[in-house]
């Protein structure tokens, strides 16, 4: 987010601006996080660092150990499986969430608020519910398969339930709304007379998507990319009841190393590693965004 | 609009104004596993004693450990840990030794579940109920005869059908016990061929499952697997069909106990409401609902004949006599959990 | 063509959205307490959930707090979204890297190290503590939703005000507000989605005197389903529904008059 519009903050903070206004919003936004996200994650970062206890839970001797246990195949596979799980995960969002968001977007403005409320409303009951909801469709003698034999579709009753398939939907179903509404946020406000500029111009529908809406709506795209990812990474309880707990992601493996482990320290190396680890694929992305931008720029001179 | 927020806003407050003050008034607060202690016996003590119940509940020992590691003031006053977890708090001085001149109902429990290695004189902990390990099979799909050891969940016919329990210890302890030792063995050597006993049987795992257990058998998911009988108990009113068996190797027989936090507040209210809980009618209105065996003799002296001799939801002295009661592992647990781990990334 | 895309498209997503929901309400009417196969019609949970007074108690904190959180989450958010965007400060990548850390930090760690700080810094478990957990847990995903969107937008305005003599208070009020209303909706809505779902986190923040429906529905749905808590659901839905069409009324109505 930051690297990306430097350029932008560069104009605004080249003039100078004390005003009260801008202390009162930084020291506010500020000592919020400081005490609440801030401290938190430096705790976590030192007792990743520290030595685990049966009896104390953590004492404090220093070591490296939680790190370098975390170095070995069975705990690669888990990170493999996790960041295949997301991407999937966040693509089937994309695919899904963004013509649909697009089309909210592009409807009457008094509907789009009614629209996008109908969206968020299934997310207000609880998530665990919505997962046994799905358990109740997709299960051996559950609605789907029911209903499917009934009309003569098929002849054995689909096993979903407690596979791969059933963990990626319920991870699409409760990440779907962290996509659409970043992208409804994001192309709402673009200007249809752009749209129609560009097919004045000649540009076919496809063209006109991908050379000027998806540029466009970028940020949406990231932000949204960002909001489904992410959680996806350590989601933990549909695994376990979508799945039968027979894929282990690094949410359940930071889970276990919390609570049935009571190994806190190596709980929060995982944590630490994570985020270290997406930090830097984050970084690399907006290294190479930024290059191309400039790229762009050269070539428009 | 903006008038609207407000108000909703000082709706919120005056709201919790009020609530902060109710707050403060005669109370106990338990802490315990959930759907684990009936709405209704709750209601019955405020009711003859004026004092308010505070339920809060937990899914597993090691959540409620872990939080009242992290905060032990947190003001819970009751807590329901299983014998395993009683022994590990009671060490780490996490519980109030018991006076039993306070509990004059301690007489009805049953002597065949108390003083037993993890509290040897019951200073810290009262049984609550009994929970056993077993096989469950639906009688449907595969003859109950046909399976009566846990030996029998190795066949090669059960490829990916499977229930097992997400539970370290309870895993671990089946396949010591089809390898001939206790359930609570400490020896390296004897935890790592467990270990590669239980890889054996991950082809024949379709699930692992702990929290709903019930739901899978009684809806088909799984039609064998591990169980424990007070849930199985329950689920035949739903699915007749579902049995319960003893296994010949032994079972796990894991006590739920009340305690009493070290820093608990409320410490009298503490103590009338483990009494109360004693109580024979009570003890009985618990064991029915929550469906386990109840650990109070004046409470099954209370039931119907018939319940009294079902063996699942009573089990007899001869049947007690096979299980083994479950207790800490102490140091070597970090083993445990490394070869649960790995047999969990290796599924 | 287009028809599909401005109306079945939709439809099918809404769909897809809804059905768990439908499953929820129909299955509040049936008659089994540890299934999710259809066994009869019944009304008893519902009957249950009247006599269990504590459930809509519970159900009140929940909605109470979500409300609170969102409000200020969405607010600092926003503020967080306008000040990165707009100010040079101490430590502004350190904040921008603090977001998105909170947003990989699994919720466990979170309420961990809330817990460890609360119980540090003496702050009794309850309501104050789920409040500013719930508010942290919501600030980086609406600062980030509420940031998609300023950026695009066009900055000559402020430049303009500026330029006029408005100051900063009048131009976050009077411009970046208003322009920045349906991301902060979103926002919002985000957040208090957010905080009425979140289990793990409330667990460990949450102490013996106030209970929270999330906890309560996992306590509930742990051990079984119990048809209770679908029953409670229903009716939460039914009232957010009604609530939903009465905004829409009123909004109506009030576009008559200004008509």
């Amino acid at each position: 987010m930051g690297e990306l519009d430097s350029g932008v903050g560069g104009y605004f903070a080249g003039m100078k601006n004390n005003s009260s206004f801008k202390k009162i919003c930084v020291t506010v936004v500020w000592s919020w996080l400081f005490i609440f996200a801030m401290v938190p994650v430096l705790l976590t970062l030192i007792t990743s660092f520290l030595t685990a206890d049966s009896s104390s839970l953590v004492v404090f001797k220093p070591t490296l150990q939680n790190y370098t246990q975390l170095f070995n195949s069975a705990y690669l596979k888990i990170l493999l499986q996790s960041l295949y799980l997301a991407t999937s995960c966040t693509l089937l969002c994309l695919i899904i969430g963004y013509p649909f968001a697009f089309t909210i977007a592009r409807s009457k403005s008094r509907h789009r608020a009614l629209l996008l409320l109908l969206v968020m409303i299934p997310f207000w009951t609880s998530s665990l519910i919505r997962t046994y909801a799905i358990m109740a469709l997709i299960k051996a003698k559950g609605i789907l398969n029911t209903v499917l034999l009934a009309i003569g579709l098929i002849h054995h009753p689909l096993s979903i339930l407690y596979s791969y398939s059933a963990v990626l939907l319920g991870c699409v179903y409760d990440l779907l709304p962290f996509m659409i509404l970043p992208l409804y946020g994001n192309i709402e406000k673009l200007n249809p007379d752009l749209l129609e500029a560009a097919q004045d111009l000649g540009a076919g529908k496809i063209r006109t998507m991908v050379k000027v809406v998806f540029p466009l709506t970028m940020p949406g795209i990231i932000a949204g990319t960002l909001l489904v990812f992410l959680p996806a990474m350590t989601m933990f309880y549909i695994p376990v009841l979508l799945g039968g707990a027979k894929n282990l992601l690094l949410g359940n493996l930071i889970e276990n190393q919390f609570l049935s482990a009571n190994n806190w320290p190596m709980g929060a190396a995982i944590s630490m590693l994570i985020t270290v680890f997406m930090g830097a694929m984050i970084l690399l992305y907006w290294r190479n965004a930024q290059s191309k931008d400039k790229q762009n720029l050269q070539e428009l001179v | 609009m903006k008038i609207y927020f407000k108000s909703i806003i000082i709706f919120c407050l005056i709201y919790l104004g009020s609530f902060s003050a109710f707050a403060k008034s005669n109370v106990v607060n338990i802490y315990v596993w959930t759907a684990y202690l009936p709405t209704e016996v709750a209601k019955q003590f405020t009711k003859e004693t004026g004092i308010r119940v505070n339920v809060s509940e937990y899914d597993s020992n090691e959540t409620m450990y872990a939080k009242l590691k992290a905060s032990s003031d947190i003001g819970y006053d009751i807590v329901f840990p299983s014998s395993y977890f009683l022994r590990r708090m009671r060490q780490q001085n996490m519980l109030h030794t018991l006076d039993k001149d306070k509990l004059p109902n301690f007489h009805y429990l049953n002597p065949a579940l108390l003083n037993k290695d993890f509290d040897p004189k019951n200073d810290y902990s009262i049984p609550y109920l009994a929970s056993i390990t077993g096989i469950v099979v639906n009688s449907d799909s595969i003859a109950p005869n046909s399976v009566l050891k846990w030996q029998d969940l190795w066949r090669k016919d059960f490829k990916n059908s499977l229930l097992i329990l997400d539970d370290m210890r309870e895993v671990f302890s089946m396949a010591l016990l089809t390898l001939g030792y206790s359930i609570n063995d400490t020896d390296p050597k004897h935890i790592e061929e467990a270990y590669l006993k239980l890889k054996s049987l991950l082809p024949n795992t379709k699930i692992f499952n702990s929290d709903v257990e019930q739901n899978i058998y009684v809806d088909e998911d799984a039609v064998i697997g591990m169980g424990w009988n007070g849930d199985i108990n329950l689920s035949q009113a739903d699915n007749p069909k579902l049995k319960f068996i003893y296994p010949k190797e032994g079972f796990v027989i894991s006590i739920d106990c009340l305690a009493i936090t070290k820093k608990a507040p409320h410490l009298e209210n503490a103590y009338k409401f483990i009494n109360f809980l004693m109580r024979p009618d009570i003890a009985k209105k618990i064991s029915l609902e929550i469906g386990y065996p109840s650990p109070n003799l004046g409470a099954i002296k209370l039931m119907s004949k018939e319940l009294q001799e079902n063996p699942l939801f009573n089990p007899n002295e001869e049947i007690l006599k096979r299980g083994q009661i479950q207790n800490d592992v102490d140091e070597v647990l970090p083993l445990y959990e490394r070869y649960w781990e790995l047999l969990k990334i290796g599924s | 063509m287009k028809k599909f895309t401005k109306q079945i498209y939709p439809s099918f997503v809404y769909l897809f959205l809804y059905l768990p929901i439908l499953i929820v309400i129909i299955f509040s009417f049936n008659d089994a307490s540890r299934s999710l196969i259809w066994k009869g019609f019944t009304l008893k949970w519902y009957f249950e959930l009247f006599h269990d007074s504590g459930m809509l108690t519970v159900a009140a904190h929940s909605i109470i707090i979500g409300i609170l959180a969102a409000s200020l989450a969405s607010s600092i958010g926003t503020i967080t979204a306008v000040s990165l965007f707009r100010y040079r400060f101490f430590g502004k990548n350190l904040l921008h890297g603090l977001l998105f850390v909170m947003i990989v930090t699994p919720e466990i760690v979170i309420g961990i190290s809330l817990l460890l700080l609360y119980s540090a810094t003496n702050v009794p478990l309850g309501f104050w503590s789920l409040l500013l957990a719930h508010t942290t847990l919501c600030i980086p995903f609406a600062a980030i939703t509420v940031y998609s969107r300023i950026t695009s937008l066009d900055k000559s305005i402020f430049e303009a005000a500026r330029d006029l003599g408005a100051s900063d208070f009048v131009i976050f009020s009077k411009i970046i507000v208003p322009l920045l209303l349906p991301a902060i909706v979103a926002a919002w809505l985000l957040s208090f989605t957010l905080s009425l779902d979140d289990v793990i986190t409330s667990y460990f923040v949450s102490g013996p005197g106030f209970a929270i429906l999330p906890l309560k529905v996992y306590a509930m749905v742990r051990l079984g389903i119990k048809p209770e808590i679908n029953a409670l659901c229903t009716l939460l839905l039914i009232g957010t529904l009604l609530l939903v069409v009465a905004a829409q009324v009123a909004l109506k109505k009030n576009e008559k008059v200004g008509e």
